[in-house]
């Protein structure tokens, strides 16, 4: 983004959202954007928005985790005599 | 059941390099826990490809026997668990492309390098204006809703509908990263993509995630 860094607008700021999280940003690029965050509800709405998501992201289930090992353990089986 | 040649105190590369020894010896404790260590997040990885849990599982069986068939030849320039979660995304996403009917638009679309926004153009005020590229339509504050809106099962099989409909690559991020939490290193060794090239496919990914959520949640709050 080399858009004027004092001015920086909301439709700039979700499009750079991603290297600020991930900390890939330039110390005064960073600074933009936080002083963009302590004005403007709408962009701190979006951030908590983006972290949400990234939470809910981390949450998906397992699937009971159950990993028919029966079946692959008759599978290894079958591998390890086709070896010997 | 722990194999002997797995202890306590080692560094992880000697302890793969000794899981994958054990392996090759055939040792059924090995592999066990190679399935304790893997196994249910490659079930959950598969599931983000085919949405038929049968299949799924079917895919992930197919890609334990790739493994162990490939155990001798493996060189180890990935580590094992990258090198595993490779087998399964190429054959989960071949899959997903026969089975038609489970088939998500993902595995017909492009590498997942688009050039789309993260939020709609729509959203914000226009080129005239005086606050131009600042919200017409600014997002809204989700820690008023209720817990079990936000992180009930109903939202989460959203977010997994969400990830089925990007872009394979977009996917594959999204799934390593926030999903199953991987450093981004170890993603960018399991797809052979730059760092860079690693987070404008996260960037494009999870905005569309959230987008999918905005809408949801939106469209839960009108008919409440």
């Amino acid at each position: 983004m080399s858009a004027d860094v004092e001015h920086l607008t909301c439709k700039e700021l979700v499009e750079v959202l991603t290297n600020y999280l991930e900390d890939a940003l330039e110390a005064d690029e960073r600074a933009d954007i936080e002083r963009h965050l302590v004005i403007c509800r709408g962009c701190s709405n979006y951030v908590e928005q983006m972290r949400s998501t990234i939470g809910l992201l981390g949450r998906i289930p397992d699937d009971d985790g159950a990993v028919h090992s029966e079946k692959l353990l008759s599978m290894f089986g079958e591998w390890q005599a086709g070896r010997a | 059941m722990q194999p002997a040649a797995i202890g306590a105190g080692r560094s992880d590369d000697e302890d793969e390099r000794a899981l994958i020894a054990a392996l090759r010896r055939g040792e059924e404790a090995a592999f066990v826990e190679l399935i304790d260590r893997h196994g249910a997040a490659l079930v959950r990885l598969a599931r983000t490809f085919i949405r038929d849990r049968a299949v799924a599982e079917e895919v992930v069986q197919e890609t334990w026997l790739a493994v162990l068939n490939g155990i001798d030849r493996f060189e180890g320039r990935s580590s094992l668990k990258t090198w595993v979660f490779q087998i399964l995304s190429n054959r989960a996403r071949s899959r997903a492309v026969r089975e038609s009917r489970s088939a998500p638009f993902s595995a017909f679309a492009g590498d997942g390098a688009d050039d789309q926004a993260a939020v709609d153009a729509d959203r914000f005020r226009g080129e005239q204006h005086r606050w131009a590229g600042h919200w017409a339509a600014a997002p809204s504050d989700w820690s008023h809703l209720p817990e079990e809106r936000l992180l009930g099962r109903e939202t989460l099989a959203l977010v997994l509908e969400a990830i089925r409909m990007l872009p394979p690559r977009q996917a594959d991020v999204i799934v390593l990263r926030d999903v199953e939490g991987w450093q981004p290193d170890e993603v960018c060794a399991a797809l052979g993509i730059t760092d860079a090239n690693q987070r404008i496919l996260l960037h494009r990914a999870r905005s569309k995630v959230r987008a999918a959520l905005e809408r949801y949640l939106a469209a839960e709050g009108a008919t409440r």
